[in-house]
């Protein structure tokens, strides 16, 4: 491509430049909020960059109550919730994807309807969840979050893991089944090596789609399980807050999703469109 | 993408014990998916379609009571449900609307750049992977009007010309200002898309335009976007889809208020089924926005074929 004259050049600089600090600024107001006293907070002109960058609030946000804010007890529930539910949907997910690339069980159809059950909406299988989870006890358990969780992971597993299975050559399973392999067995010890970075992937995006999940957290939740998006919010509304806290809690919660944007940027696009777009 | 029908792995002919298992192999590896799947979706959905013919209301202890289409009936004649639907729809049209238009700019201008672009879209991209939760607490603090930094520099850039508004108190602009947060966070997944669009045209696609006399913004309408529309397509309809849901940034930054300005079909259909406990309404109106979703859904899924058939294949 030709060189543009400079003053197009320039042009474009300061837009992007532009762009980069408004889409960036408020995540590094966070991360400076959660540097500062309730004094720096509560002050006007704002204080742009707190005098001290100590941990004192993250120490403090991090410990469990009463004398601290409950964030590690987040951690640890976005944690397991989200380890679980990646866990699940990719162990149970894995097997159908290749299948459904490979043969087409039930047609188009059944595939279809997987995928559709990804984009029902939250607050519609709430209710009816919340009424199961009740009967069974199960409310307020590591257990009816990862469920709940899994109705929208399985279905992303299933059909991110579909397109990379379907952009494997077919030649490798043919001549394994034709030397005597099962087709699971062509599954298992050829195809998915293959796709061993397509799982990888598929996992991550899983992961982060619980570790951001909110609604159901909010519903299913009450003491014993708390996970970081909703430990967020509930000190916001209470009776003092206090910002810088929160904000440090919002900066842990929000570091294994910055890492990802860094780490999967080539396969964002195809994930975050369910496979629709390959880039 | 063709068309393939049946099994892709060739039939060795040697006994029908083997040609039995690659029969059934593949129903049986999807079939835990499609019991799990079966489980957490379709029993809940019977479940909300009986329950949508029935009042019950957990706050009074009645007993469910058959009443028929009632809660639909009801749904229709709510205004409050009107309202939720005005500004779901406002949201969907001008918030996406606007996530598309300025998407589809920043993707040109960064489709420019040559070893700047993974970094800058990196950073770009830092929004579209936060929780919304947390999104909408950064803007709670941008937007706090006292000590926000948004007033801050309005009073700063014009000399205290402009008075900072109470961005989420003010019922003119509350809406606004929700709308606002979600353009920053998903407007950078419309530069991902149309991005990915872009690098599939053909570089002598673009040179051919260029020697016909296009250069500039005429290529750029005429040849460009006429190229990307699938692609703009397939990225509209995921955020429509969303959009539809939209809860978390809600909950966080203005609980549906002031009074009910900031209503979201997702919020309202949350207010009625667990804060009025009223159990057939709320199964009504999450019938409707399922029925919603699955007509956008098929569309969804129609398109994204042709898209993986056609230029970002």
């Amino acid at each position: 491509m030709r060189r543009r004259p400079l003053a197009r050049r320039l042009l474009s600089a300061a837009v992007l430049g532009a762009a980069l600090v408004v889409f960036l600024f408020p995540v590094v107001w966070m991360l400076l909020t959660s540097f500062k006293t309730n004094a720096e907070f509560f002050s006007y002109p704002p204080v742009l960059i707190p005098k001290s960058f100590a941990l004192t609030n993250y120490l403090n946000a991090m410990r469990m109550p009463p004398d601290g804010r409950g964030g590690i007890q987040g951690v640890r529930d976005s944690l397991i919730v989200s380890l679980s539910s990646m866990a699940v949907s990719v162990l149970v997910g894995a097997p159908a994807a290749y299948s459904f690339a490979r043969f087409r069980p039930g047609g188009e159809h059944l595939s279809f309807w997987v995928l559709s059950t990804r984009m029902f909406p939250p607050v519609a299988s709430a209710l009816p969840l919340f009424l199961v989870f009740r009967f069974l006890h199960l409310l307020d358990t590591y257990w009816a979050l990862i469920a709940a969780n899994t109705i929208f992971n399985l279905p992303f597993v299933i059909w991110l893991l579909k397109g990379f299975f379907e952009d494997l050559p077919v030649e490798l399973e043919e001549a394994a089944v034709i030397d005597g392999t099962t087709v699971f067995g062509a599954f298992r010890r050829v195809a998915l090596p293959l796709v061993a970075p397509g799982v990888v992937v598929t996992a991550l995006f899983s992961f982060i789609f619980t570790w951001n999940e909110f609604m159901f957290a909010l519903l299913f939740t009450r003491s014993d399980v708390r996970t970081l998006t909703i430990i967020v919010p509930s000190l916001v509304g209470g009776h003092e807050i206090l910002w810088g806290q929160i904000a440090a809690v919002g900066v842990v919660a929000i570091i294994p999703n910055v890492v990802l944007a860094l780490l999967l940027q080539r396969f964002l696009v195809r994930g975050l469109t369910l496979g629709a777009v390959k880039g | 993408m063709a068309t393939r029908v049946g099994p892709e792995v060739a039939v060795p002919a040697r006994s029908s014990a083997a040609v039995r298992r690659l029969r059934w192999t593949p129903v049986l590896m999807v079939l835990p998916a499609v019991a799990v799947l079966l489980a957490i979706t379709v029993f809940p959905l019977l479940y909300t379609l009986r329950l949508t013919v029935v009042s019950w209301e957990l706050t009074t202890g009645f007993p469910p009571a058959f009443v028929g289409l009632q809660n639909f009936v009801r749904v229709f004649g709510d205004p409050r449900f009107g309202n939720a639907m005005k500004n779901t729809g406002l949201l969907v049209l001008v918030g996406v609307g606007a996530q598309t238009v300025l998407g589809t700019a920043l993707a040109l201008e960064l489709n420019q750049l040559r070893r700047a672009r993974t970094t800058v879209l990196s950073l770009l991209l830092i929004p579209v992977m936060i929780a919304p939760v947390i999104a909408g607490f950064q803007f709670r603090m941008i937007y706090n009007d006292q000590f926000g930094p948004l007033n801050y520099l309005l009073d700063l850039l014009t000399h205290g010309a402009v008075r900072g508004a109470a961005w989420l108190a003010d019922p003119r602009i509350a809406l606004w200002a929700v709308m606002a947060t979600d353009v920053w966070q998903w407007t950078p997944f419309m530069t991902l898309v149309v991005l990915a669009g872009l690098q599939a045209i053909p570089g002598e696609l673009l040179e051919a335009a260029e020697v016909d006399g296009a250069a500039g913004p005429q290529a750029v309408w005429h040849v460009v976007l006429p190229l990307l529309l699938p692609v703009i397509v397939v990225g509209v309809l995921v955020r429509v889809m969303d959009t539809f849901k939209l809860f978390d940034i809600v909950y966080q930054l203005t609980a549906g208020g002031p009074g009910s300005v900031t209503e979201t079909i997702a919020f309202y259909t949350y207010l009625q089924g667990f804060k009025f406990f009223s159990l057939g309404y709320t199964s009504a109106m999450a019938f409707i926005q399922l029925a919603v979703i699955t007509v956008v859904a098929q569309v969804f899924l129609r398109y994204q074929r042709r898209v993986r058939a056609g230029i970002a294949a």
